[in-house]
């Protein structure tokens, strides 16, 4: 892609977020996306004094998130680290001239970098983070927070302390498709919110080939209890954030099941979970993960009295029936000028199977969020202030996932906690 | 130049709504139209609480009560013209659980919107509703300015307004239920509603279907009937044919006789029997 032909991508994509952020209550709703988009319509054409940022962890998620910041006009990767050498070789050819480090402490240095970005296994968000703001450094870190709920909290209050920004990577808040599913959602489209069916199904192991340099606990980290909650914190979160977001409130308990029901290969995470999330007035989430059937994929469905909303389908359907076929064939009749019997008389009762009705779009694309993410997080590391809202949803999506899991552990609801940090 | 046209497509009344508008017509015309059946939807359901299921809690209470529903009032009033003009045998208050029960049991004062009953009843608005609905809705389309269209409420209950698009008559083929390549009579209809009941086919099979109740002696009509009624009015169509379904071979007779060709009974028992014999047809 040329620059002029990435200038008119990033145009479009920032265009489609002010489009989609504009309604009437939507600054309330997502006013970090607000925030972000506005201030990238307002950006500079080439990079200029840009914020620096040190990528802790360049495996493959931390690439991806090299070539996002890339992409965008106010930060810069300036060092890179990893514990595992080859990770760091890979990453040099994003990040050619970064600095390469195998130990994030030897890297943390306000001199020389602004921030730093934590894409490293899940065990060790809150030491690194807490590293960064002891070393004056804001952070942006990829979600979930930290492997226990203390740590989340810790995580924020630490940045309080420091006076640094804390930042959580979820992207989704960031996407257009998103952003247009909540407004229309909100202007009540899909009448009453009363039900979200989450999944993320997948049909493979989740489990890394180990090269001979290194041990499966460093390269396969999300199947060991210790280092993650495996489904929960690594996919779930992503999907308990946006429920929390479209029904604008935090669950009042959840009730789960997990088990590891078919990669029975020393792995300690369940490979299979499924959740009832309750919300007041008797809202659900209904939430499964599993990997051994992609039938369903990944998607939520919002469900509401007249609608429902697949976002990651990029679909809005109404709540309408098939179509009365005599009716139709009526229809076009009268458009070419021709008068026939409308045969007609059927069945009231209709059989209730599922609705196959292809919706309208909500617009759908390989969108630059994650690049978004971080001009955000630009603006929010110059202004010494950070978006507004995001780090409420990412803290109670954390919370919400890590709670699934202790409920899941101890077979009993969990209610939410009350002793969560202030933010 | 075609003729334009509008659709509007939804649930309520527990069934598919369809909404055909041509030509003329303001553009909220449908908008209006569906508020008006979600309207009567609300106002009349007993599946979730509605001023109906607060009415029927107090009739079941021993209680009298001023209703201040203006929908349900309309119902009511209509209901009381439709218990007579079908001879009594069109009853919302029968109910098996209250045996003998009906709308006889009922002193409603039009004038002060109460409602009383002598013996504990409940109200049930199932053979009624969907006509009354599209009566609402063709009234609001008809102020919205609309002079051609057609309504139907689950294919059972179908509704016109004006003629057909290309002039005449509306041209509608009933379908016999318990075949399905035999058509039981063809009818056009102008400014006029329809609806069809049977014991027969698809539509008796629902789950939640509840039994039609013969509100003379309480008991569950069984025999296989189809019945179609048209008239002005969808909610006086709606009760006719459901009449018509319970009514024994005297009332019966009296009702066709009363609109010849507005009014069918047809006896399904005979399976063998051709769908055009019209000594078939009305008999009752």
């Amino acid at each position: 892609m040329t620059d002029k032909d990435f200038d008119l991508s990033r145009r479009s994509f920032i265009d489609r977020v002010l489009t989609a952020t504009a309604g009437a209550g939507m600054a309330t709703a997502a006013p970090w996306a607000v925030s972000a988009a506005s201030a990238a319509a307002g950006a500079e054409p080439v990079k200029s004094n840009p914020v620096r940022l040190g990528v802790i962890g360049t495996g493959d998620r931390g690439r991806a998130l090299i070539q996002n910041i890339a992409k965008s006009r106010n930060c810069t990767v300036v060092a890179i680290c990893d514990s595992y050498a080859p990770n760091l070789v890979k990453a040099q050819q994003w990040a050619p001239t970064a600095r390469r480090f195998a130990d994030h402490r030897a890297m943390l240095d306000p001199r020389g970098i602004d921030a730093v970005v934590i894409a490293t296994p899940l065990d060790t968000h809150a030491k690194i983070c807490f590293d960064a703001f002891d070393a004056g450094l804001h952070v942006w870190c990829e979600k979930a927070m930290a492997r226990t709920i203390a740590d989340c909290g810790a995580m924020i209050t630490r940045a309080k302390a420091a006076g640094k920004i804390l930042q959580i990577g979820h992207q989704r808040m960031f996407h257009p498709t998103y952003l247009n599913a909540l407004k229309r959602a909100r202007a009540g489209e899909i009448g009453t919110l009363t039900q979200i069916r989450a999944s993320w199904h997948r049909n493979n192991a989740w489990r890394r080939a180990v090269p001979a340099d290194a041990n499966d606990r460093q390269i396969n980290w999300r199947l060991y209890r210790d280092r993650s909650a495996g489904l929960m914190t690594e996919l779930a979160t992503h999907q308990l954030q946006v429920g929390n977001w479209f029904l604008d409130a935090v669950p009042t308990r959840v009730i789960g099941s997990g088990s590891i029901c078919f990669w029975k290969d020393g792995r300690e995470v369940y490979d299979h979970v499924a959740l009832i999330y309750e919300y007041s007035g008797g809202r659900k989430l209904i939430y499964t993960s599993l990997l051994n059937n992609a039938r369903y994929g990944c998607e939520e469905q919002i469900q509401g009295s007249k609608g429902t909303i697949e976002p990651e389908l990029g679909r809005i359907y109404q709540e309408v029936p098939a179509k009365v076929l005599a009716l139709q064939r009526m229809h076009k009749d009268v458009a070419r000028g021709h008068k026939r019997t409308v045969p007609i008389g059927g069945a009231t009762w209709f059989p209730e199977l599922p609705v196959t009705t292809p919706g309208e779009s909500l617009g759908w694309g390989e969108y630059d969020e994650t690049m978004l993410q971080f001009e955000g997080f630009g603006e929010a590391v110059r202004a010494g202030k950070a978006l507004p809202g995001l780090l409420r949803q990412a803290y109670q999506a954390s919370v919400a996932s890590l709670l699934g899991e202790q409920a899941m552990d101890r077979n009993q609801a969990m209610t939410w906690p009350t002793n969560l940090v202030a933010i | 130049m075609g003729i334009a046209a509008r659709v509007e497509r939804f649930v309520a009344m527990g069934t598919r709504i369809e909404l055909h508008v041509f030509g003329a017509g303001s553009e909220d015309a449908m908008v209006a139209a569906r508020r008006a059946i979600e309207g009567v939807d609300d106002a009349l359901t007993i599946h979730r609480p509605s001023p109906t299921t607060v009415l029927n809690d107090e009739l079941l209470a021993g209680h009298g009560v001023v209703i201040d529903d203006p929908v349900l009032i309309d119902a009511l009033v209509a209901i009381d013209e439709a218990h007579v003009l079908t001879l009594g045998l069109f009853d919302p208050a029968a109910d098996r659980r209250f045996a003998g029960a009906g709308w006889g049991d009922l002193v409603f004062d039009r004038s002060t919107a109460r409602i009383a009953a002598t013996r504990p009843l409940a109200l049930d608005f199932g053979g009624f509703g969907k006509g009354f609905a599209l009566d609402r809705a063709c009234a609001a389309l008809r102020d919205a300015g609309v002079v051609c269209a057609c309504l139907s409420a689950g294919e059972s209950s179908i509704a016109v307004i004006g003629e057909h698009p290309l002039g005449g008559g509306w041209p509608f083929a009933i379908p016999d239920p318990s075949r399905t390549d035999a058509v039981l009579v063809e009818v056009e209809l102008v400014d006029e509603a329809l609806s069809i009941s049977t014991t027969v086919g698809a539509g008796t099979q629902a789950p939640e279907r509840a039994a039609m109740i013969r509100p003379t002696d309480g008991g569950i009509v069984t025999a296989a009937r189809c019945t179609v009624a048209i008239d002005r009015s969808g909610g006086i169509a709606e009760a006719m044919s459901t009449a018509l379904l319970v009514a024994d071979a005297p009332r019966a007779r009296r009702l066709l006789d009363a609109a010849p060709a507005r009014r069918f009974l047809y006896d399904l028992s005979k399976a063998a029997a051709r769908t055009d014999d019209t000594a078939r047809m009305q008999a009752a």
